[in-house]
């Protein structure tokens, strides 16, 4: 007997679900803290950790997440 | 390699004439009430910010989230300062994410917006409504009102 049509579709989202979530596993692994500045025109550079501007960059963003303390909302 | 060339060399050509459109200063400075109730329309959009301000055309905190608001101000000019001493030009927008969380500085019409977001935040989404968020508040007939060009309709 032939599975049911909604049957079908459920489980065909249910997958694109799995791989979504999977990617997303994948992206918080694998992402190392970047830096990246974007100008007019639509150019855009990244910025090493371990440049100078890329190490200043870090600091001033410290700051500033320091000023924005920890998560107020609930 | 020739077309990469030729793109950068108009590109340095045109930014001289792009930062005389009006666009890059404010129509009018608004006023504080207007950026606070910009910035709660923008922390009500975003879930994943922790916080936020807003930053009038002399660097001036118009806004911010947190007991010391006014540090907003100088930590966002040093940001900004070490970002356009990067390539030596003005940047646009800044995304620095670390493990603390990420950072988004953006400036637009002649105002500039800061914040801090849990880490992973959707960039894109986030630039959208900064950016949104300050052309919405840099309108002649805006005050204080929330930006049309949003995402309100999305949740």
């Amino acid at each position: 007997m032939p599975p049911k049509p909604h049957r079908v579709l459920l489980e065909r989202v249910s997958v694109y679900a799995d791989e979504a979530a999977a990617f997303m596993r994948r992206r918080r692994v694998a992402r190392r803290p970047f830096a990246r500045l974007y100008y007019p025109h639509g150019r855009s550079a990244d910025h090493a950790q371990d440049s100078r501007s890329g190490a200043e960059l870090f600091v001033a963003a410290g700051r500033l997440i320091e000023v924005a303390g920890k998560r107020q909302k609930g | 390699m020739t077309t990469v060339m030729i793109q950068e060399a108009r590109a340095r050509v045109t930014v001289g004439s792009f930062s005389q459109m009006p666009d890059a200063a404010a129509a009018t400075v608004p006023s504080e009430e207007s950026a606070e109730a910009a910035l709660e329309f923008l922390t009500e959009m975003s879930p994943d910010l922790r916080g936020a301000a807003i930053l009038g055309p002399g660097g001036e905190v118009l806004a911010g989230t947190g007991e010391e608001p006014e540090r907003w101000g100088e930590d966002a000019a040093a940001l900004f300062a070490v970002a356009d001493g990067a390539e030596g030009a003005p940047v646009e927008q800044v995304h620095v994410a670390t493990e603390q969380g990420e950072v988004f500085a953006v400036r637009n019409a002649g105002l500039a917006a800061v914040t801090v977001t849990d880490r992973f935040a959707l960039a894109s989404l986030m630039l959208f409504d900064m950016r949104s968020t300050l052309r919405q508040l840099a309108s002649p007939n805006s005050g204080g009102s929330e930006p049309s060009e949003s995402r309100k309709g999305d949740g």
